[in-house]
């Protein structure tokens, strides 16, 4: 990650955790962070992209959680706040998509949807036989 | 023009589970073939790191395409292209839709897709095996619909074991019930699948334990049982040690393919070996063709369509590695364009072809192959197609006519409480109930399948519900919490209709519509009648009495922006394809009425025969894989039958 800023990966990952409601630890267990952060990079001009990582600083420098949710909520979801990247990076994360194209395998088997729905990819993490018998196992809940 | 010089005992065009199993039948009994494919060599490479490769090429395909349909992991190729169901579109009237490979006349689009490559739709397939019912074959006889079959079902009994055991199919026996079924009748006391049964999921069980024995759906005006039986499928589980047989063997003396349990082919050795005695399971599991170690058991991948990715699940290259390799040719890259006959006599002299290097030029070679018998198995729609192409075979005018699939209406809603969907192949139980009874005088008959993958179907979630969700300015636990309700509660039920024999269905051809090589585009002519309408009224009422029985918050929406609407008694009704194309050259009892007999041979050529779902008269109320796989052994006695003449 040395070729890019930390602070401002820092900062993609830890606003990340409060816009899709995953701890920063799964984020970045999916080994998708860097993919992710440069794919803003690559479709957004950079004064927005600085812009965005401004308010994100400041929202998280808030006191507390709920301050932070209010903040997000009127700064960053409006789609026309810094070219929607805050929708956008929901999206990333839930689904591997960038504007409907899928960024890359992984990060279709990385989305975090299929968490959220307490199953797996489909075609990947395959979680073996007869285990749709059951109710999913749960590990990290 | 390039003519062969070499001549086969029999060309077969297309490596589908049709052109597979008479490929590898006949091959197993010492006769040579040639295989002609239309889609690329890679496919069809059976060498371990180069068919692993090509596989892991369309998994990772998969996996990078957004819209994953069934045709998303396997190349469309210009000079071969394949129907796909991200091309229909709605059609205006008297103006064709000409978006993708089919030209759908309409006045509705036909919903299906297939594709054209190595292995054919099987590679796509959900691996639904139920066999018809023996009604299904009497339809004008009993209820006045359609036409009968030449045969009745008691005829194709043996050759579905033959297709049980070729497709590996997983299943109770004991379990199977339903309007005009009991084991004894439908498959015989002592009979077994090759694998016991693939579990059903707890999502299957979450519905089933809210219906008590004895609880009634009304349709039709009258009350029915309503049951669950599990879903026979053509995918690996356990072996059963009860199923006695080891392989499918020509009896050169008795004239007849036998199942039977002493010998069974061996791909390495490529020749017959003995089943040893001690072996407690006659049955092996084929596994991966790149590695027969892999694949023994279904892994829960829960993308069995498009594509299983350790190939539990039957695709025919499994059957075609199984061919005798010494006597099977395959030439890959090769369309079929033109069957040529004999002026005088009738018989077929040839097929053209033409081979392309680069699937995207239209650059290509033409040839002649030549054989003693040719066997069309290429897909209904092509099947159709190149007969009409070649203008023959249709002295009964029913070629390309009578195309049908299951209109499959969906209805979905959420459960009172999670079932787990996503997980699992897609579908392990199915709702017999509305499989037969007087009601097919009115109305289509259906199965209806619990899906096991939520509204991905009709709504393509659980993406869309994260996009809706987003949309509507959701994020955070707020978000999480929100899919982690929804999505696990999701019930998706298929009321797949059984569509009748009609004319005017039909697959034309028409100089005005070409592709890349200058063959034909099938133009797709395409109607839901009233039959169909009334049984998606009465059968939305029968989703309405399970979802309330079992509490399920009906979510299932209609609208004529769907392109496949339908209009009945002041209500809209939308219907899916099912990607069973079925119907186009149907057998039947004489030459006026049918394109060919009971063992799929052209009336009107004696050495053209037909292999696939085009052959079938009606199309029951099952998935047809299996009962086309059947009349595929069928006709591959009748062809060693006639080699021997």
């Amino acid at each position: 990650m040395s070729k890019h800023t930390p602070k401002e990966l820092d900062l993609f990952l830890n606003i990340s955790s409060h816009l899709t409601g995953f701890k920063t630890i799964a984020l970045l267990g999916t080994g998708m962070a860097e993919t992710y952060f440069n794919t803003i990079v690559a479709h957004v001009n950079p004064k927005t992209v600085a812009l965005f990582y401004n308010a994100c600083a400041e929202i998280l420098a808030l006191e507390n959680e709920t301050e932070i949710t209010e903040a997000i909520k009127n700064e960053l979801i409006p789609d026309g706040n810094y070219a929607g990247i805050g929708k956008k990076i929901i999206l990333m994360w839930y689904l591997g998509n960038w504007e409907n194209e899928v960024i890359s395998a992984n990060a279709y088997t990385q989305g975090l949807v299929w968490e959220a729905a307490e199953t797996h990819p489909p075609g990947a993490k395959q979680p073996g036989f007869d285990s749709w018998r059951e109710r999913p196992i749960k590990i990290n809940c | 023009m390039k003519e062969q010089t070499h001549e086969y005992d029999v060309v077969i065009v297309g490596s589908g589970i049709g052109g597979s199993i008479v490929a590898k039948t006949l091959t197993q009994a010492g006769k040579k073939v040639l295989v002609l494919e239309a889609g690329l060599e890679a496919g069809i490479d059976f060498q371990k790191k180069e068919a692993f490769e090509n596989y892991m090429g369309y998994l990772d395909k998969f996996y990078q395409t957004a819209a994953k349909v069934p045709n998303s992991p396997y190349p469309n190729l210009k000079d071969a292209p394949s129907p796909d169901v991200i091309d229909i579109e709605a059609i205006e009237p008297c103006k064709p839709a000409t978006n993708g490979y089919l030209v759908q006349a309409g006045p509705i689009p036909f919903g299906s897709d297939a594709w054209r490559g190595p292995g054919g739709t099987t590679m796509h397939w959900l691996g639904s095996t139920p066999r018809m019912l023996p009604n299904d074959f009497k339809m004008k006889t009993l209820y006045d619909v359609g036409v009968d079959w030449p045969f009745e079902y008691e005829s194709l009994k043996p050759y579905y074991e033959m297709a049980e055991f070729e497709i590996g199919v997983a299943g109770s026996v004991d379990e199977q019930k339903g309007p005009d079924v009991s084991k004894d009748k439908n498959y015989g006391t002592d009979y077994h699948f090759p694998m016991k049964k693939i579990p059903q999921s707890y999502l299957d069980e979450k519905v089933i334990e809210k219906f008590p024995q004895g609880f009634k759906v009304h349709f039709n005006g009258k009350a029915h049982d309503l049951e669950f039986v599990s879903t026979p499928q053509g995918r690996n589980s356990i072996p059963n040690p009860d199923y006695p047989f080891s392989d499918v063997v020509w009896n050169e003396e008795k004239n007849k393919l036998e199942l039977q349990s002493t010998k069974r082919w061996n791909t390495f050795t490529k020749s017959y070996e003995a089943v040893p005695n001690n072996q407690s399971t006659k049955y092996t599991p084929v596994g991966a063709v790149w590695d027969d170690h892999q694949g023994h058991r279904c892994e829960g991948n829960a993308s069995c369509v498009p594509i299983c990715p350790v190939q539990a699940k039957y695709n025919a290259l499994k059957t075609l590695r199984k061919s005798d390799p010494r006597l099977l040719t395959t030439k890959t890259q090769a369309v079929a364009s033109k069957v040529i006959t004999d002026e005088y006599t009738g018989d077929v002299i040839g097929i053209e072809y033409k081979r392309y290097e680069d699937p995207n030029s239209s650059v290509f070679e033409t040839h002649i192959a030549k054989g003693k018998i040719y066997v069309l198995a290429a897909n209904a729609i092509e099947n159709a197609k190149i007969l009409l192409a070649s203008d023959i075979a249709n002295s009964s005018d029913q070629v390309g006519r009578n195309l049908m699939d299951h209109m499959v209406m969906l209805t979905w809603g959420l459960l009172p409480e999670k079932g787990f969907p996503y997980r699992g192949p897609g579908s392990t139980t199915n709702i017999p109930t509305m499989r037969d009874g007087d009601f097919r005088k009115e109305h289509a008959a259906c199965i209806s399948p619990i899906d096991n993958w939520g509204w991905g179907w009709p709504k393509f979630s659980p993406g869309s519900d994260v996009e809706n969700a987003v949309a509507a300015g959701m994020f955070g636990k707020e978000l999480k919490d929100h899919i982690n309700d929804v999505v696990p509660r999701q019930l998706l039920l298929h009321f797949e209709c059984e569509q009748t024999p009609e004319p005017s269905n039909r697959v034309t051809i028409d100089p005005n519509y070409l592709d890349n090589l200058g063959n034909y585009r099938p133009v797709i002519h395409y109607s839901a009648s009233d039959y169909m309408k009334k049984a998606f009224a009465e059968y939305k009422k029968v989703s309405d009495q399970i979802f309330e029985a079992a509490g399920v918050e009906d979510f299932t929406e209609y609208t004529t922006s769907h392109p496949d609407y339908a209009e009945y008694e002041g209500k809209i009704y939308n219907f899916w394809g099912a990607g069973h194309i079925v119907g186009t050259h149907r057998m039947g009892t004489s030459k006026e009425e049918s394109v060919v007999n009971e063992n799929g041979q052209t009336w009107d050529h004696q050495n053209l025969y037909l292999v696939g779902c085009g052959n079938m008269p009606t199309l029951g109320t099952s998935n047809p894989t299996l009962t086309m796989s059947a009349l595929a052994f069928k006709t591959s006695e009748a062809i060693l039958n006639q080699l021997k003449d």
